[in-house]
């Protein structure tokens, strides 16, 4: 039980906790406040004890695929929100100004809906298993353990993310911000598929290689959404969320770029 | 091709691809005790199959499983469907990962 707990807390605290560090340590860099982030740690517990109690009643929906469907529809939404969160960080970087309302919605609803996510699962697993004899103590202590080595190796991450430079950091965080919600994509598609919505196949095994199981494997799919036999509808879905966003977030730096070029022109000029 | 004509052949392929959901092979699976029953299922190779988890515990579980790329939450006393394949010939472990000691089986694929 306490191995078990150690497991599936680590698992989904991971997954949210890396995104979150991504966010915060560039609010940091870029001067951007970060009242949001207690909002958004409030509505995604909230939102993990909401969607936990419910999760017989989505079970249900669409014929018995409705937990497929909101998960995937979720992490479509998250892939949305962060596409919105990098144009918005690279705005800020060239020319700061005052953080916006919807910036901070956008935000809080991102933590809000990760944490969601992973939280549901940990609330299902705790909530039923602490009414068990003798199982509550190895089971509150494994969850302990799972949250603080999770905690802690996104504190590493933010700390590491800090060490860099402001545009080095900025490079870096939507490079990793690509990685992750393309990743989310993936998941999305796996999550189709098991619905039968999206055709299922096998593109190639890496398992031999780099197994789901381990520890670098498991730290690969919190970040990258890593999985040892996708299907080709996940890679599809996998390089549209990549180009998608490359595409968006390049598009937006030249023309920071041509900005900046232009107005040293017209300063000659004068 | 005319937006008009596109929705009527997306809804002509809807009303095809329904009968086809219909169609597939059901198979069951039971978790009792923290045990999967039958622990294996021989199921047919390169042929989309729908899998009814029956949790008949009063605890939660999580099918999960690597190979077969599939992980889905069935709360005590609720059975849920779970779409797989098709598969090459092989075998595919999975596991229950709320008491993944106990609850293990393997999908045969022949």
């Amino acid at each position: 039980m306490l191995l078990t707990s150690v497991i599936i807390v680590l698992r989904e605290v991971l997954e949210a906790a890396l995104l979150v560090s991504i966010l915060m340590s560039l609010c940091f860099k870029l001067g951007i406040e970060r009242s949001w982030f207690k909002w958004g740690v409030l509505g995604g517990v909230v939102g993990s004890i909401g969607l936990g109690s419910q999760l017989g009643f989505i079970s249900s929906l669409f014929g018995g695929i409705g937990q497929e469907v909101v998960d995937a529809g979720l992490q479509i939404f998250i892939y949305i929100c962060l596409l919105y969160i990098c144009v918005e960080f690279i705005n800020h970087y060239y020319q700061r100004h005052a953080v916006s309302g919807t910036l901070r919605a956008v935000l809080v609803i991102i933590i809000l809906c990760a944490m969601s996510r992973e939280g549901s699962e940990i609330y299902i697993y705790l909530s039923a298993f602490q009414s068990l004899p003798h199982a509550s103590v190895s089971l509150y202590s494994g969850s302990i353990i799972g949250l603080g080595i999770g905690l802690s190796c996104c504190a590493l991450f933010y700390y590491c993310l800090l060490s860099f430079s402001l545009l080095r950091t900025l490079i870096l965080g939507c490079m990793l911000l690509t990685v992750v919600a393309s990743g989310m994509l993936l998941q999305a598609g796996k999550m189709l598929i098991q619905a039968d919505l999206l055709p299922d196949g096998q593109l190639w095994d890496s398992s031999a290689v780099l197994s789901e199981e381990s520890l670098s494997g498991q730290l690969l799919y919190a970040l990258a959404g890593y999985e040892a036999t996708p299907a080709p509808a996940q890679l599809v879905l996998y390089l549209f969320g990549v180009v998608c966003m490359a595409a968006v977030v390049l598009t937006r730096y030249w023309h920071w770029q041509r900005r900046k070029v232009s107005a040293k022109v017209a300063g000659y000029e004068e | 091709m005319t937006a008009a004509f596109r929705l009527v052949l997306f809804a002509v392929s809807v009303l095809f691809y329904m009968p086809a959901i219909a169609g597939k092979p059901e198979f069951e699976v039971a978790i009792r005790q923290h045990l999967f029953e039958p622990s294996v299922i021989v199921i047919p190779a390169n042929t989309k199959i729908k899998l009814w988890v029956s949790n008949e515990d009063t605890t939660p579980e999580e099918f999960e499983s690597y190979e077969l790329n599939r992980e889905k939450v069935v709360l005590g006393g609720q059975r849920s469907l779970i779409f797989i394949g098709p598969l090459p010939a092989g075998e595919y472990p999975f596991f229950g990962e709320f008491n993944p000691k106990s609850a293990q089986g393997k999908i045969i694929a022949e």
